[in-house]
């Protein structure tokens, strides 16, 4: 009998670690602007998508020291779960109603949660085996959005971190005609969106971030793998959505490019 | 032996009919015998009585015995005798018929010559001069056609095929003229045209031709390897996975090693170690070698000899590949934008020779399409008439509840695998098969499984899969050359991160790949099936893309499977107009059958269409044959044609009607001289002792076949008289009485009551 019962708990626990392996499950964690942040009542039903938010270390927190400053979670989660409910509304994409926070840790688990974001990758400081993480990733089939981060000093420190990805490939400009531009919607007059800052100081700008660009990197065979938005605050965006005071066509352009750049991924 | 007993030889009394030549009448004889037998009883028991020695069971054996005795005397009185009808010396014509064909010159162990001089070392050694004393002895030369000859010396075995039917049709035919009383048939029974037919047994039956068979050659060769065929298909995709199914099967070697080589001039395609079977055990190998570019692949599949082989010519088969310059389009119709979709397109779009044209639901009016040939391609959505669906070879339906197609839509996938011949692939997802409420379409019957009543079937929950004994047979799943690595593969590849429940598979599916989830239980994960000409699966699950996210990126798991599951799906989607032959390499045989399916526009047979076949052949040679409908079969059209020289010949077959054409189609076959009689080398004695049996013939060693001068005798075939044998001056007969009379004397002495 004790040996039935040893059987079925070693059953149990390799079919549990089984499904571990399979995906992580969703864990909360606390935010620099968000803490305890409501969770939505279907929280726990499984879906085939969400989008996964990359924990990555700061270049305030050069030594790769977790949380140490929390760079990452700029506007989440509310930012990540109004912009679910957006996908799930606007789309037939089966869209979880929390967002995953995956690490480039050198487990397997990133590669389970295909769509990556990161937000305010200006600070971010990417070691060379994350990047080569990232790199594996990439080149898997794996997409990544950057936002949220502003003027040549940001980018500069962006393009550090991306080089150690992808030293040999070139952070391009996107052609309007790209089909990221018209999977679903026709995105052809984009134009900046500002954070919550404009708000309060009216500019669309911030440091010498003038323009909004709009970047990528493509594969071999021609598909955008990395999306870059630069010079503008789409999280922000998403984030105050049900904002009064935040202007509704920034926020529509917004959900309009998220959807645009999650079909092109689920499509390409 | 047995004529020193009964005086004749057995064929007399097996031909022979039992006739009692005395004048008294038979009745007589029966009273008579039941007289004897109730005389003696009384007798036996009167003088038996009160004797304690000899009881009930002595006395029934000595009435036997003596009963015996009498009755056999009795019998002779009556002059019992054998009627048997016997040829008329010199008024006969027996044929003799020598086979000789190139495998005549093959070696006879046993005789330490060759087969041929084998035969003519019969014929010379009194059975030629036996013969001729008794009739008109006809000399013929058998290959892949009959023609008579006056002197042993003029065979040569230079014959490239053996056709005993066609030389025994041929013989028969004469005899409507000729009184042939038999028939003398020496060859090793090696025959190229796949036996004696049995309507030709039958007619000879008719005319009560007896057949002699002389068998020569060793039935069992000492130690060679022969390959029996291989199997190749007929047409193929660029850069497809094909496997040549190799048979073969050897003598002397078994337990060895040997090496298949699939070449193509000279080139090696591919090569692969076998461990040889047991002697004379039909073996099949499967070797897998890549199509190439479009065009005609030439094919020789050798094993390479061994040393000491006696015949190193039958290790060697051409066989032709028609790999198809064509590109197939395959439709992939889905519901939700979704993981599997995005890297199904992946996987196959590293695949130069399959089209795939996507139509996917982003939202809930929007169709974003890929792939498309012209913007206005399904720019209203699946197709609703039959010539935009047709236009497709395969198709795919992802996650898309069925209430999203309209009946005439759904009828048309139906028509689509039944009528066109296409390929459907059922993907597993949240609005897929029972789910998707597929379990009330129209199309429920094109699926190989039956679904399950309930929708929940589909589970967000991890399985690893693993192959089916099928599976690890079949091409769809072969990840690995080497069988046992595939199934190794297999077990390595990372769970599915969903899956779903398809209910059972129908009688006649084959289940290659299950799923067994991390919760537990098994269900079938991959199901194929041939629906009408086309064909469907089930590929239960929208996560086999963790196949390609959690392995390294050089691992091509995921875009081998998706890239054979489709190439599948699509390579025998047959076109409107399909030609085909029954063998594209015809060895030493000049006629050819030309087979060509037509359609029209909507895939419904034609049977009204004017067909013809242009043949272009070597040395520039051209020839157009008109192609008549069968009688049988709506749309297929037939023609016989003669080559009239070996080499290579390419056929275009154009179908019109009217103005329109509805097609035309293209295929090759190759004709081979000088390669049949390598083959089947040993002797069939099998062949021969059934073709002796059904005619009242006799099958003879070339040891024994002096025998066949008498037994030659007795036919009734030709000119015939009807002779009696007496029976009783039979040894046996006189044998038999003593046997009796002292049988019972011994018995008598040993109970003491002599």
């Amino acid at each position: 009998m004790r040996l039935r019962s040893a059987l079925s708990l070693l059953t149990i626990a390799v079919a549990g670690w089984g499904v571990l392996r399979a995906q992580r499950p969703f864990r909360d964690y606390p935010g620099v602007e968000y803490e305890n942040f409501p969770l939505p009542p279907d929280w726990q039903q499984t879906a085939e998508w969400t989008r996964a938010r990359l924990r990555y270390p700061s270049f305030l927190a050069p030594h790769g020291i977790r949380d140490g400053y929390r760079r990452w979670t700029i506007d989440y989660p509310r930012s990540d779960r109004h912009l679910l409910q957006g996908i799930r509304r606007l789309t037939r994409i089966d869209t979880r109603s929390v967002e995953q926070v995956v690490d480039l840790d050198g487990e397997d688990d990133v590669y389970n949660w295909p769509m990556m974001y990161a937000v305010e990758v200006g600070y971010w400081n990417l070691p060379d085996e994350q990047a080569a993480q990232l790199r594996d990733f990439l080149l898997r089939g794996g997409f990544f959005m950057c936002d949220d981060f502003h003027g040549t000093i940001e980018w500069d420190n962006f393009v550090a971190s991306m080089k150690r990805v992808f030293p040999d490939r070139e952070i391009v400009d996107l052609d309007n005609k790209d089909p990221i531009f018209h999977v679903i919607y026709d995105l052809d007059d984009r134009f900046q969106v500002p954070g919550l800052q404009y708000v309060y100081s009216g500019s669309l700008f911030e440091y010498d971030g003038f323009q909004a660009e709009w970047r990528g990197i493509y594969d071999d065979k021609g598909r955008l793998m990395v999306v870059i938005c630069h010079n503008m605050d789409l999280g922000d965006a998403w984030e105050h959505s049900d904002n009064p005071v935040y202007p509704e066509k920034f926020a529509a352009l917004a959900y309009r490019i998220a959807v645009n750049y999650v079909t092109y991924d689920l499509t390409h | 032996m047995f004529e020193f007993f009964f005086k004749y030889p057995l064929s007399v009394f097996s031909r022979g009919t039992f006739v009692l030549l005395g004048g008294w009448p038979r009745w007589v004889l029966w009273a008579g015998l039941i007289a004897v037998g109730v005389v003696l009883a009384y007798l036996v028991h009167r003088r038996a009585a009160g004797s304690v020695r000899v009881n009930a069971v002595r006395q029934a054996a000595v009435w036997m015995l003596q009963t015996l005795l009498i009755a056999t005397l009795l019998l002779m009185l009556w002059h019992p005798a054998l009627s048997i009808a016997t040829l008329r010396t010199q008024q006969n014509i027996v044929a003799v018929l020598v086979d000789d064909s190139a495998s005549m010159a093959h070696p006879d162990e046993a005789a330490g010559a060759t087969r041929r001089a084998s035969a003519v070392q019969v014929l010379n050694s009194g059975l030629l001069k036996s013969l001729q004393d008794k009739f008109q002895v006809r000399l013929y030369r058998l290959t892949d056609h009959l023609e008579r000859f006056d002197k042993l010396e003029q065979l040569t075995s230079s014959g490239r095929a053996t056709h005993i039917g066609d030389g025994l049709k041929q013989v028969v035919a004469d005899a409507a003229s000729l009184p042939i009383g038999a028939v003398v048939l020496m060859s090793d029974g090696a025959d190229n045209s796949g036996g004696v037919d049995l309507e030709t047994i039958a007619e000879i039956r008719r005319q009560r031709i007896p057949i002699h068979t002389i068998g020569f050659g060793q039935e069992k060769p000492s130690r060679d390897v022969e390959i029996s065929d291989a199997q190749l298909p007929a047409r193929a995709l660029p850069d497809s996975r094909l496997g040549a199914i190799v048979s073969f099967h050897q003598h002397g070697y078994a337990g060895q090693k040997a090496t298949i080589t699939l070449r193509e001039k000279q080139k090696v395609l591919a090569q692969q170690q076998v461990t040889l079977k047991g002697d004379g055990v039909e073996q099949s190998e499967t070797v897998l070698f890549n199509a190439g570019a479009a065009g005609v692949r030439t094919v020789e599949t050798t094993i390479e000899p061994l040393p000491g082989e006696e015949n190193a010519k039958n290790n060697m088969v051409t066989r032709l590949v028609n790999v198809d310059q064509r590109k197939p389009r395959i439709l992939y119709l889905e519901g939700e934008p979704r993981w599997e979709f995005k890297f199904l397109r992946r996987a196959v779009e590293d695949d130069q020779n399959i089209d795939l044209v996507t139509m996917l639901r982003t939202t809930q009016n929007k169709i974003y399409r890929q792939g498309i040939a012209d913007p206005h391609e399904l720019e209203d959505g699946f197709p609703a008439k039959v010539e935009q669906l047709f236009a497709f070879d395969g198709l795919i339906i992802g996650s898309v509840d069925a209430p999203y197609l309209t009946p005439t839509q759904q009828t048309l996938i139906h028509d689509f695998v039944d009528r066109r011949g296409g390929g459907v692939l059922f993907l597993g997802g949240k609005d897929a098969l029972s789910d998707g409420g597929w379990k009330q379409s129209t199309d429920v019957d094109l699926l190989p499984v039956t679904l399950p009543d309930r929708k929940d079937t589909f589970f967000r929950v991890g399985a690893t899969v693993e192959l089916t004994a099928a599976g690890r047979d079949s091409l769809i799943t072969r990840l690995e050359d080497d069988p046992a690595k595939n199934v190794e593969r297999w077990k390595k590849l990372p769970y599915v991160m969903n899956f779903q429940d398809p209910g059972q598979p129908k009688p006649g599916a084959v289940v290659l790949v299950d799923a067994l989830p991390t919760t537990g239980g098994r269900v079938p994960l991959l199901i194929t099936q041939n629906f009408g000409r086309g064909r469907t699966a089930v590929f239960g699950t929208g996560g086999s893309w963790r196949w390609q996210m959690l392995q390294p990126v050089a691992d091509k798991s995921h875009e081998m499977f998706y890239q054979q599951l489709l190439r599948w799906l699509v390579s025998d989607t047959p076109r409107k107009v399909t030609t085909s032959t029954p063998k594209q390499v015809i060895s030493d045989d000049a006629h050819v059958s030309l087979r060509a399916q037509v359609r029209d526009r909507t895939y419904l047979q034609a049977s009204d269409a004017k067909t013809e076949a242009h043949i272009l052949g070597p040395d520039g040679l051209a020839d157009t044959v008109e192609m008549r409908p069968d009688a049988l079969e709506a749309g297929l059209y037939t023609a016989d044609w003669t080559t009239p020289q070996a080499g290579s010949y390419l056929v275009e077959v154009v179908s019109t009607r009217g103005a329109e054409e509805l097609g035309r189609d293209t295929i090759t076959f190759r004709r081979e001289d000088g390669v049949a009689e390598n083959f089947h080398t040993e002797q069939n004695r099998e062949l021969l002792e059934k073709l002796a049996s059904e005619t009242g013939g006799k099958y003879y060693k070339p040891e024994d076949a002096q025998k066949l001068g008498k037994d030659i005798n007795y036919s009734e075939a030709g000119i015939t008289v009807r002779e009696t044998r007496d029976l009783w001056d039979m040894p046996i007969v006189f044998l038999l009485l003593l046997v009796l009379r002292s049988g019972e004397w011994l018995l008598r002495r040993k109970w003491g009551v002599i």
